[in-house]
């Protein structure tokens, strides 16, 4: 051979043994060794995607590795879960957002592509908040009273709901046949959009979070009326629970976990499930929470997947006994 | 806090150095972006948003934010003029005459005018941003479910007519544009539409892989076959910029397009798109030669790039004023915002004069950085289309694939590229113009949404659409440019019989 050619041969050969040693080494080191990518079903802005972008903001003070947050919306929550239910189970995709009305309200209301209980794996819950019904500023009702009223009267009662099948539409159904008004639930591509359009008035009433809401509560333009849950949202006490005023009606408000893929090993679901928990005590972590309107309410992983199947089916027997279809 | 007070404010904010920095940070990645195919504003400033947290002041985060996304804009016209490549669906009107203009050998006058128009837009919007914020916001939320329909109905009546061929032809690419926009998720039910099974469909198709197919590799395709070629461009480049009198034709156009996309781009949802075509529509009834729509006319291009540069930096009037996202790259910036703990809407004047008044005085000095970086650099743009065919179309095909693969990251997408081309020559063979079927495929969606929005607010009365004054506005509107086309169209085949009987 060649004097080049050896040269040659014995750099191609070292290079080949760096690389399948380190290979190795970077095969044995501790989870997470590269960014994790986060996906958040719901567009930028929405009560998931800030939830997902404040954890990650407190992420790197507790882990080495920073998230990813990709943004994948579509038919409410299904498309950017399904692809995590696709996705590799090495711990690198996370789902955050588990719990909405895609996975506990739609699956009895329509066919899914996958089944959001048995599909993914549960890793934590982060956080529960409400469902506020508002109204918009101008408008005459100012109470759920006034609506049953007004609607008695003969006049249309229209809700702007954020998604179709979502937890929001399942809500006003519920109101609808509890206090035995028709109400016509009009969906949108996501709150952000349901939120405008009521602000505009050209809806009767709407859902929505609190962080969704709350520039519109402050600035005026919307008027909130009732709370869809057991007891009142500490975060706007004011407003007066849909059971206080007499409608029957109260949910799980709207829940945000964290998912993986199946079969993502137990260390690794281990390993983000303590990191939220740590994340969920940091007392910066609190106050920008609170900046958002969102309530911190950590569950670890086994108590998440039985809240989840206990969440699944009451929404289950709502629907059932409210007779509600799409 | 008064208007002067606020911006004198805002000014001594935005020249501060570091903000000046990432000024011109975002608006050359903006120009960058905008420029290479498939990563759009929205995924580039979700991509850096966690810089936001380590910068330390939110204003500089959001300047910096601002300057990607009205950057973009300014990028987005290269390709539409140098190749044919839409890499937003605002850019498609550009591709029309400007990439004509390329041909002939005045890409240098398309790239130039489309940068002083956009320059002047921008500066025309982030002055009305100054002063009629607040009013115009609330202008914004009357539009619901119906003015939508109303409006994206039009926008798909001026989409046909964009096509100078004949109006059954516009009518039928319009028709596949709306046909392929149904595939994956039915907006209001849910339920799955036109998939055949597929789970790459289930999502739709993405705008950047049918405007990548159809305009990038369907136009490469249909070139391959004329052996000839060997650039772009055969005949000699010409000036590089543009003649005065390509300025005195053009002047009315920017001013015309500034105003349009300003008033339009206050509207959340369909913006640049629709203030584009509008732009064009009425360059092309005003102007004295009609017949130079479509084969080159300077208006063609000076109008709509100001429309939609203007659009973009109208589309943050809803978000200051009202914390309104307009569209998705705007509900990023809204969700930084929001992560620093600032909440956009009708107090943040009050609450963060720094920030609100900082990234308006930013928007100036942003149009102001991007001209002067760009009018330079088309000297530069204009050699690519010396480049031997041979050696382009491959680059072209390489970057368009990447950009594709780049925006979901599923293979899937490139068969559906390939898909989109074969449709693209296909048209391109039977001497159909494309241009009307990316806008379909935008504007679609949008039209059946808010049909369907408000027929359930109505209850399936249809005198919702006329009973409301803007949307019955607009339906007029519509209804007159049908009338008009109809009548003149019967004038000119009955004139026609009249000449064959004698």
């Amino acid at each position: 051979m060649t004097h080049m050619r050896k040269v040659t041969l014995f750099l191609a050969l070292a290079m080949i043994a760096m690389l399948t040693v380190g290979g190795l080494c970077f095969g044995a080191e501790k989870y997470p060794t590269k960014p994790i990518q986060v996906i958040v079903p719901f567009a930028a802005g929405g009560s998931s995607d800030l939830t997902a972008r404040t954890v990650e903001k407190f992420w790197t003070k507790y882990s080495p590795q920073p998230m990813l947050i990709v943004n994948k919306p579509g038919a409410g929550g299904v498309l950017g879960e399904e692809y995590v239910v696709r996705s590799k189970p090495d711990g690198y995709t996370i789902y955050v957002g588990q719990g909405s009305g895609h996975d506990v309200v739609m699956p009895h209301l329509q066919k899914m592509p996958f089944d959001p209980l048995k599909d993914i794996t549960p890793v934590a819950r982060l956080s529960i908040h409400s469902i506020v019904i508002c109204v918009s500023g101008k408008s005459p009702i100012n109470s759920m009273k006034d609506l049953i009223a007004y609607a008695n009267k003969g006049n249309k009662v229209t809700a702007a709901v954020s998604t179709a099948a979502g937890s929001v539409d399942l809500v006003m159904r519920a109101i609808s046949k509890r206090a035995n008004i028709p109400i016509t639930t009009v969906p949108f591509a996501g709150g952000a959009e349901s939120t405008t359009a009521l602000a505009g008035g050209h809806l009767t009433i709407g859902g929505g979070h609190p962080s969704e809401v709350m520039p519109h509560l402050k600035a005026g333009r919307f008027k909130a009326i009732g709370v869809a849950l057991d007891k009142r949202d500490p975060v706007i006490p004011k407003v007066p629970t849909l059971k206080e005023q007499g409608i029957d009606v109260a949910t799980w408000g709207s829940v945000k976990g964290v998912a993986v893929p199946n079969g993502t090993p137990p260390e690794i679901i281990e390993y983000i499930a303590s990191t939220l928990k740590k994340i969920s005590e940091d007392p910066e972590y609190k106050k920008a929470m609170a900046s958002i309107s969102q309530p911190i309410d950590y569950l670890g992983t086994k108590e998440w997947a039985a809240f989840l199947q206990r969440e699944y089916k009451d929404y289950g027997d709502l629907i059932k006994e409210l007779d509600i279809k799409i | 806090m008064d208007i002067f007070t606020g911006l004198i404010n805002g000014f001594s904010i935005a020249l501060m150095g570091t903000n000046i920095l990432f000024c011109l940070l975002g608006a050359v990645i903006g120009t960058a972006i905008g420029v290479l195919p498939g990563l759009g504003p929205a995924a580039t400033i979700a991509l850096l948003l966690p810089m936001t947290y380590v910068i330390g002041s939110p204003v500089t985060a959001i300047i910096m934010m601002a300057g990607i996304y009205y950057g973009a804009m300014y990028g987005g016209s290269t390709t539409s003029i140098l190749l044919n490549l839409p890499g937003e669906a605002a850019s498609v009107v550009t591709c029309i005459d400007g990439y004509k203009m390329a041909k002939k050998g005045r890409a240098g006058a398309a790239l130039g005018i489309a940068a002083i128009g956009s320059f002047i837009a921008g500066t025309v919007a982030v002055v009305g941003l100054t002063f009629f914020a607040p009013p115009l916001a609330e202008f914004a939320l009357d539009f619901g479910p119906p003015e939508y329909f109303a409006l994206t109905t039009l926008g798909l009546l001026l989409a046909v007519t964009l096509s100078g061929g004949s109006i059954t032809k516009g009518l039928i690419i319009l028709i596949v544009g709306l046909l392929l926009a149904m595939v994956g998720l039915d907006p209001i039910s849910g339920k799955i539409r036109f998939t055949f099974g597929s789970i790459g469909l289930q999502g739709g198709f993405d705008f950047v892989t049918l405007a990548m197919g159809v305009f990038g590799l369907g136009e490469i395709l249909y070139n391959l076959e004329s052996t000839l070629k060997t650039e772009i461009v055969t005949k000699k480049l010409g000036k590089l910029f543009p003649t005065l009198k390509d300025w005195t034709d053009s002047k009315w156009a920017i001013l015309r397009g500034s105003v349009i996309g300003f008033f339009i781009g206050i509207i959340p949802g369909g913006g640049s798109v629709i203030s584009s075509l509008a732009s064009y529509a009425i360059e092309k009834k005003y102007s004295k030669h009609p017949e130079e729509f479509g084969e080159g006319a300077i208006q063609g291009v000076a109008g709509p790039e100001s429309a939609n540069n203007a659009a973009s930096s109208s589309s943050f009037i809803p978000l200051l004023t009202l914390g309104i996202p307009g569209n998705a790259a705007i509900a990023m910036i809204f969700a930084a915002l929001m992560i620093q703990g600032i909440t956009p809407g009708p107090f943040l004047v009050a609450e963060h004069p720094d920030v609100f008044w900082g990234v308006i005085a930013s928007m100036y000095i942003g149009n102001a950085m991007l001209l002067v970086l760009n009018l330079p650099m088309v000297g530069i743009w204009v050699q690519m289309l010396r480049v031997p065919y041979g050696i382009l179309a491959p680059i072209i095909v390489l970057f368009t694939t990447i950009g594709v693969y780049s925006v979901q990251n599923q293979v899937f997408d490139i068969y559906s590229m390939l898909f989109f081309a074969a449709l693209g020559y296909g048209m391109r063979k039977l001497d159909f113009d494309p241009a009307p079927l990316p806008l379909a495929f935008v504007l679609g969606p949008m039209v059946e949404r808010s049909l369907r929005q408000s027929l359930l607010i109505s209850g399936g009365d249809l005198t919702i659409f006329v009973s409301r004054p803007i949307s019955g506005t607009l339906i007029a509107i519509f209804v007159l440019l049908i009338v008009g086309q109809t009548a003149f169209f019967i004038k000119r085949t009955t004139r026609g019989k009249k000449t064959a009987a004698t």
